[in-house]
């Protein structure tokens, strides 16, 4: 097993971002968060509070998500929220982009609106989401160079609301960018300890997702059997396999599937898998 | 832990009857074959092999019928409540035991009893009564040739309305070998012609009612265990949404997209009316309740109404037997037929595949009747006569395999060992393909249920197609679930627990020290075992097989183009489990079990 157990659970925020969410749930999510010893609880702000006194005296930080999931508020509605979820428990941040001014070359707007967070972040971890399914390979890598920039702690790949989630292939660009100092958080779409582990090879640090303790207790299996761990076929984990048309911008969509085509792969990119 | 408490499912008893001299005596139930084989089928496969040789036909008096249920039965720990029916099973001559959920099992346990032992024949139909202590032979007269609900209903009558009944239909007493054990009137100990056993021994029914505490080693423990189990089946969207809201038939559109739903006898991977027998479709159209055996939180079960009749199922497998096997896509027909099979005592699996075999016996000209894939005319008539041993039905009652073999075409028998295969196409899933190719009791999806990994992604989804490794994932699913299958548990805990969960579940019930690995050995034990009773009736690596039709290409749909690549695992499964290259185990491993 590359990992331990409870190493990959500390690697672990265990996430709630969906709108429904009621109070039982975070209830829920806090003691399996204690119970499992997960990095933190990844929550949206109005339920920091409840979170924080649940989670009091623990080593389990709650984690606030900010500008969620489109990242197209206002820098100072996002430096406002940061400030007050904060102050009411949260330990981290995880922001969103501001996706269309990345993509418009706006860099001086993306980085305002990264430092303006960091700074109401008054010295906790930041955490900047990039929400790659939106963007082709030289938009993540400026992404993250301006992250690195503002003085955020973490970039991370997806909100889970957007199109595609965490590829191998975006962390390796991601990490590649920032150097081994910064950290690199996956997320969208990890539902296995597969997953998991593809992503912390390709040098994930932290991974959100809601399934940890279905990561978690699915690894227990790994350690009956190493065939669980036998590569599956390389398109499975492709960002151009998940590129989805109604999702994703025309000509991001296309980026992707032109890869399809001179893919070393393409033999095995037949019928269905 | 205190020394009595290491050997608490052992203090239970064995209780031995014979029918042909009417007497019952209690037997302890000893320290190693406890901690060696636990209870359930491990034990009764224990009992069998010592006692059931070569010689011995499954119908003959002297087959045992063992009734076993494990040290997590009766507890409170989820889905405890099931019956391991061990035998020489007179379908396909291997050993078998055939699993069945509802009440039966608790009561036996709160009798005293870790097992029920039945031998011999009795000279006239009698029904056995269990009343804690209290052994009753008693004549079945008036109750004989009745179908399953009647039979229940009367010897409860007779009896205790408290207590809990396992009878035969019409199909066991005509000693049909696809013949069913029937609990709870609609839950089956299905497979294998069990039923055919018990009618076999002039065995109408055993009746038991128990009223002792079932004690538990630690109680905070086993408490503890419970709160973390329990929570992992409402963590998992199988255990938790899909099984509860559609029950099993929720396989039935997701096998169909697949390429894995067997239709036209296997002729295909697709059925063009999927949808139509899907559990979406039996939710909104046949639906009453849902079903809970005992202690279980997931509630797969259903209870629909099909031509104003209410009864239990369809199950999935039950769905595809009677459905896109035989090419049928009429619900509310294929509904109504599995209560008829379920008041004669029939395996739905079994009989639908012998069904679809003769409709392709037809198709190709090398049968004349009345049976066309698709039509439904005529067909709940002949199934009455399968259960009464009757015209063509005597013929289909005697499986699959015998069926064409009659006709001159063994090869449109879908079957391993006899047993015919269930509702997957294994061309689509390789390490399923093994499995039903290894199993001890014949084809049969539970042995190890590879389509949790290789389609439903539990506990992680692995390459389908793929060939390497899967030798190594059928070893460890065949151990788990021969454990499993021996504490009793039922198979669907697997998409939420882990090994150490269930190794947990029986340290803190019984006292007995035990993790993971040790859990897995007691499970390879018993496989092995198996292994020697069928090798010692004849059985060879040859029959470690899958029917010529595996070995062609599916047409089209989600499977198109595969074949089952079963040459490819087969030398690493023999190695893994440390057997020689004719699939016989070594003395070495056996020694290493404690068999040798």
């Amino acid at each position: 097993m590359p990992v331990t157990v409870e190493a990959l659970a500390k690697l672990i925020d265990h996430t709630r971002l969906k709108p429904e969410t009621k109070r039982a749930k975070i209830q829920e999510l806090c003691e399996e968060a204690l119970a499992y010893e997960f990095a933190s609880v990844c929550i949206n702000p109005v339920h920091v509070e409840y979170a924080a006194e649940l989670l009091k005296g623990s080593s389990v930080d709650v984690c606030c998500v900010v500008g969620f999931p489109l990242g197209a508020t206002m820098s100072e509605v996002k430096a406002f929220e940061t400030k007050e979820s904060i102050r009411k428990g949260a330990t981290e941040v995880d922001m969103v982009i501001n996706v269309g001014a990345l993509r418009d070359e706006n860099y001086d707007l993306v980085r305002s609106d990264i430092e303006a967070v960091v700074e109401a972040a008054d010295g906790k971890i930041v955490k900047v989401i990039l929400e790659t399914g939106l963007l082709i390979d030289d938009q993540k890598r400026k992404g993250c160079i301006l992250s690195k920039e503002a003085g955020a702690h973490f970039v991370k790949t997806s909100t889970g609301f957007g199109p595609m989630g965490a590829t191998p292939d975006d962390v390796r660009l991601m990490r590649k960018t920032v150097g081994s100092k910064m950290g690199v958080k996956a997320a969208g779409g990890i539902r296995s300890f597969k997953d998991a582990l593809r992503l912390i090879d390709a040098g994930a640090t932290r991974l959100g997702t809601s399934s940890g303790v279905a990561i978690v207790e699915g690894y227990r299996w790994a350690g009956y059997s190493d065939a669980w761990l036998e590569p599956d076929k390389p398109c499975w984990t492709c960002p151009s396999r998940q590129a989805s048309l109604g999702k994703q911008p025309k000509e991001v969509y296309l980026w992707y599937k032109e890869r399809c085509v001179t893919c070393p792969h393409r033999e095995q990119n037949i019928f269905n898998d | 832990m205190t020394a009595t408490n290491q050997h608490l499912f052992a203090d239970t008893k064995l209780l031995k009857v014979s029918l042909t001299s009417q007497t019952s005596k209690e037997l302890p139930l000893s320290s190693t074959d406890f901690t060696h084989f636990l209870g359930g089928r491990g034990l009764g496969v224990k009992l069998v092999y010592d006692a059931v040789t070569p010689e011995i036909a499954p119908l003959s008096s002297d087959n045992l019928l063992v009734f076993a249920i494990g040290p997590l039965t009766a507890t409170i720990a989820p889905t405890a409540g099931r019956t391991a029916i061990i035998t020489k099973s007179p379908l396909t001559g291997t050993i078998f035991d055939s699993n069945v959920g509802g009440y039966f099992g608790p009561q036996l346990r709160r009798a005293g009893y870790a097992a029920l032992i039945i031998e011999g024949r009795a000279s006239s139909p009698v029904y056995l009564w269990i009343n804690d202590g209290k052994i009753e032979f008693r004549s079945a007269k008036g109750i004989w040739g009745k179908e399953v609900s009647p039979s229940t209903d009367l010897i409860l009558e007779k009896t205790d309305s408290k207590a809990q009944v396992a009878c035969i239909g019409p199909a066991g007493e005509n000693q049909v070998k696809l013949a069913a054990i029937m609990t709870d009137k609609h839950r089956a100990a299905g497979r294998g012609g069990v039923g055919a056993v018990m009618g076999s021994k002039n065995l109408k029914g055993v009746v038991v009612k128990g009223t002792q505490k079932v004690a538990v080693a630690n109680t905070e423990q086993l408490d503890k265990v419970i709160t973390r189990v329990r929570r992992l089946i409402k963590k998992d969207s199988i255990t938790n949404k899909s099984l509860p809201v559609y029950g099993t038939p929720v396989l039935v559109n997701l096998a169909n997209e697949y390429g894995l739903l067997p239709t036209h006898n296997f002729q295909e991977g697709t059925f063009n009316d999927a949808e139509g027998v899907s559990g979406e479709k039996l939710l909104e159209r046949l639906f009453v309740k849902r079903y809970h055996c005992f202690g279980c939180p997931i509630g797969c079960g259903r209870i629909s109404r099909a031509y104003d009749e209410e009864g239990g199922g369809p199950e999935y497998e039950t769905l595809w037997a009677l459905g896109p096997q035989c090419g049928i896509n009429d619900l509310e027909w294929i509904a109504a037929a599995n209560f008829r099979c379920n008041e004669l005592g029939l395996d739905t699996i079994s009989l639908g595949s012998t069904l679809g075999c003769a409709m392709e016996l037809v198709q190709k000209g090398k049968l004349k009747a009345p049976l066309k894939f698709g039509e439904t005319e005529g067909l709940m008539e002949l199934i009455d006569d399968v259960a009464l041993s009757h015209g063509l039905g005597a013929e289909l009652g005697e499986g699959s395999k015998a069926f064409s073999t009659r006709y001159n075409a063994p090869e449109l028998s879908m079957n391993v060992k006899g047993l015919e295969l269930p509702a997957y196409d294994p061309r689509g899933v390789q390490g399923h393909a093994l499995s039903y190719a290894t199993s001890n009791r014949g084809g049969c999806h539970l042995r190890a249920y590879l389509i949790g990994p290789e389609i439903l992604g539990s506990p992680v989804l692995v390459d389908r197609d793929r060939t390497e490794g899967k030798a190594g994932l059928v070893v460890l699913f065949q151990n788990l679930s021969a454990a499993m299958d021996s504490l009793v548990l039922c198979r669907f805990t697997t998409f939420a627990f882990t090994v150490e969960d269930y190794a947990d579940l029986l340290a803190a019930a019984t006292g007995l020290p035990i993790g993971g690995q040790e859990l897995l050995r007691i499970g390879e034990r018993i496989w092995n075992l198996e292994r020697l009773f069928n090798l010692r009736e004849g059985f060879s690596s040859k029959d470690d097989s899958l029917p010529p039709r595996f070995s062609t290409p599916l047409p089209e749909g989600g499977s198109r183009n595969r074949i089952a690549h079963l040459d490819e695992m087969l030398p690493e499964y023999y190695q893994l489990r440390g057997w020689d290259k004719k699939g016989r185990p070594t003395q070495t491993r056996l020694k290493q079990l404690n068999l040798s």
